[in-house]
């Protein structure tokens, strides 16, 4: 339950921020990225703190994480099938073999075929997502997202003591 | 219009305090993780629990130190592989930033094998997932391959199974050769019947008696007698050919005869198949005897030879291996070797330090050295090379996986080790064997293998079962073993590595297989006779009237024909006679 409200206390923390809808596309973007792959690998820790450090909306991390935690559950096997043919492609095995062998880039992991595969599939699934995020935010706010701030759920959601930790963060 | 700033520097202080908060758990939890993870990946490639009691990662001085190291045996349930009291590694630091695990050296001290543990350690032996599960279910099945014959020698009595007429093949055969015999008989008949001698003769026999009255001058009876010489002869020769089918049908008549002869020499091997009697050949007795203990140890030395050569496979091709266990798909991890790099895994040297005997009044101290572990054997370029010695122990390995072909080869001999006692397969006695000295010598080269594995002892002792004190076969078998004190066995294996053969022989072989060969000789031979009686019982009802319809067959088809060739043969014979008295010059 308590992951639902924050789950819907991001989603209404986004949506209504000050920030920019590229600011929250590019945040629900990053935490895709957080989703997508497998938690616990380096690369996820830069995109953690790139999520922090720069000025993307980090609710939307949060939504976006939350999001596609499930579809990188549902879309493993994919991904396994996608990192198994990249990493055992021939002609990508000298590319793979000077990696495997150059300090810190195995500690990344990416010689597992999840964590190849999803990476690369988060990585070409980014843009589509950054734009179509970006145009339904500008919709969303130009048509119900007045009427939406006005309601009274809106305010029960954003007055719990959880929305203030997300204000610390916010663009 | 202000500009959009890309940095949110004012998170940079939460973001420090997290790295804070991750460095103070590392180094609050970094052993418990080391020792944790160490533990989940030996239990994984070794297919038993590995278990440390504590480790401790000293990184700044590229150390790592293990106390209470207990790994499980795969294949016994409450019996550890090893013990160790503490192992010391030297690792080396710069390759972990590649995620390569180099250790320089580890010193490992208080090693223990074979020790009793509360729990059962098995982990490939319940599931077949994994390389370890995979290559224990293989070695497994190529340990069942090997047909071991059973000794039944515990009443010593020879059982015979219930024969089944339909099983035999003289019934079947005696069918059908009566059938032939028929079918010979009606073909004869027709025979006789179309060669129409009748008219033949009795036309032959009307121009004989005209020729009887006839004059020399009458010479139209003269040309019919010489007519009917003709259709005489003409008659003989289709008499001749029906004779020479007839010889032919009673040769394939008595071909039969003989075929059920034969058939029923193989009903009385097939009989005597249905006796269980227990084999008196020396080497089937050791098979027995001792097969299915002298299969072990090379079932557990090709497990660990298979294993290592999965771990460590020849060649710098990318391969593949199950990625580490996680709530999300393990995947796979694909390692890429590369010439002049490290290998994934190093261990340069090992300086081993053990007991055996740890419980004795005096423990025997002995020490080993392993060198070139390692994951990439082409990359490190030389082969893994184990060696031990003490007083009663020298021992030996090497997996030489450099070249595209594996060699493994391993020997030991160990000495004065207390063999556990043992229920002797098939025979109502309990070996304690004693103080042994046990060899194996194994040799895996590509996929032939050559094995060895011998045990000698000078002081076994014999125990009988109480149960089968009444039993002849157990008193001749305790009278013939009992006053042997010394024990010899070897097994040795060779071939093609799928399908190897299996040779085992023993001192006892011979002595058993003597006293059941005096003894049960007799008993055997009149099994035999009894099991062709009841064959002989079941078949000459079929076989007699055939037998006899046959004879019977030939001796008419015979006897005709002889009947009709003389008859032709005398007509011919009194014509002719007349046809010279009328044609005869007579001089006034």
């Amino acid at each position: 339950m308590f992951v639902l409200i924050k789950l819907i206390q991001s989603l209404f923390g986004a949506l209504h921020s000050e920030g920019t809808p590229g600011q929250l596309a590019a945040g629900i973007v990053l935490g895709s990225f957080l989703g997508l792959t497998p938690l616990f690998n380096l690369h996820n820790a830069l995109i953690f703190a790139a999520l922090v450090l720069l000025n993307v909306s980090f609710a939307g991390g949060m939504l976006g994480w939350a999001l596609f935690v499930p579809i990188g559950f549902l879309g493993d096997p994919l991904f396994d099938l996608i990192g198994h043919s990249l990493l055992l492609a021939p002609s990508l095995r000298g590319l793979w073999t000077s990696l495997y062998n150059t300090p810190i880039v195995p500690l990344t992991n990416f010689n597992n075929t999840v964590v190849l595969g999803s990476l690369v599939f988060a990585l070409l699934f980014s843009l589509p997502l950054f734009f179509a995020t970006h145009w339904a935010v500008a919709r969303y706010r130009v048509t119900v997202g007045e009427r939406v701030r006005q309601s009274k759920f809106y305010r029960a959601v954003t007055a719990s003591k959880v929305y203030n930790v997300y204000k610390m963060f916010r663009p | 219009m202000s500009r959009l700033k890309i940095f949110r520097w004012r998170a940079v202080g939460p973001l420090l305090v997290l790295l804070v908060i991750a460095g103070i758990l590392w180094w609050l939890f970094a052993d418990t993780i080391a020792r944790h993870e160490s533990q989940k990946v030996g239990t994984q490639m070794l297919g038993a629990k590995v278990e440390i009691q504590k480790l401790h990662l000293d990184l700044r001085h590229g150390k790592v130190l293990i106390s209470g190291l207990t790994i499980a045996s795969p294949h016994e349930a409450f019996k550890n592989l090893l013990q160790a009291d503490e192992l010391v590694a030297d690792i080396d630091m710069l390759p972990l930033t590649e995620k390569k695990l180099v250790v320089d050296r580890i010193v490992a001290k208080g090693l223990r094998f074979g020790t009793p543990r509360q729990t059962d350690g098995r982990v490939a032996a319940k599931s077949s997932d994994g390389i370890a599960g995979r290559v224990l279910a293989e070695t497994r099945e190529w340990a069942s391959q090997f047909q071991i014959p059973v000794l039944q020698l515990a009443t010593g009595k020879i059982s015979i199974d219930s024969l089944d007429p339909r099983r035999l093949s003289t019934i079947p055969a005696a069918e059908a050769l009566g059938a032939r015999a028929d079918s010979s008989r009606r073909a004869w008949q027709t025979a006789f019947d179309t060669l129409r001698l009748g008219p033949t003769l009795d036309s032959a026999s009307a121009t004989l008696e005209r020729l009887r009255h006839a004059r020399a001058t009458d010479l139209a009876a003269l040309n019919d007698g010489r007519q009917a010489i003709d259709r005489l002869k003409r008659a003989r020769a289709r008499v001749t050919a029906l004779e020479r089918g007839v010889k032919t049908g009673v040769a394939e008549l008595q071909g039969g005869l003989a075929g059920l002869d034969s058939a029923r020499r193989r009903d009385y091997a097939f009989a005597r198949g249905l006796l269980k009697v227990p084999s008196l050949d020396a080497p089937a007795i050791g098979a027995a005897l001792f097969a299915p203990g002298a299969l072990k140890p090379f079932e557990r030395v090709l497990y660990y030879a298979q294993l290592a050569r999965r771990y460590m496979p020849p060649g710098l091709l990318p391969r593949a291996t199950t990625g580490p266990s996680r709530v999300r798909r393990a995947g796979e991890d694909v390692r890429f070797p590369k010439e002049r790099a490290l290998p994934a895994f190093l261990l340069r040297s090992a300086e081993l330090s053990f007991l055996l005997h740890p419980t004795s009044d005096q423990p025997q101290q002995y020490a080993g050295r392993l060198t070139g572990l390692t994951s990439e054997p082409a990359l490190y370029g030389r082969p893994t090379v184990f060696g031990a010695s003490g007083p009663q122990l020298a021992a030996g390995a090497m997996l030489n996986h450099v070249r595209a072909i594996p060699v493994d080869t391993a020997g030991a001999t160990l000495g004065g080790i207390m063999l556990p006692a043992f229920e002797v397969p098939g025979v109502p006695l309990r070996l304690d064997p004693g103080a042994a000295t046990t060899q194996l010598g194994f040799a895996l080269n590509g996929d032939t293998i050559r094995a060895r594995f011998a045990i000698r002892s000078t002081n076994v002792r014999w125990t009988r079962d109480s149960g089968f004190a009444n039993s002849t076969i157990a008193n001749l078998i305790w009278r013939a073993v009992s006053g042997i004190s010394n024990l010899d066995v070897e097994s040795r294996l060779s071939g093609a590595l799928h399908h190897p053969d299996l040779a085992v022989r023993s001192n006892l072989d011979q002595a058993i297989a003597s006293r059941l060969r005096a003894v049960l000789g007799e008993q055997v031979a009149a099994a035999e006779k009894q099991q062709r009686d009841r064959v002989d019982a079941l078949i000459n009802d079929k076989v007699g009237p055939v037998r006899a319809r046959v004879n019977e067959v030939q001796t008419q088809a015979q006897a005709r024909v002889a009947q009709q060739r003389a008859r032709l043969e005398d007509v011919q014979k009194q014509l002719e006679q007349r046809l010279r008295e009328l044609t005869r010059i007579r001089l006034p």
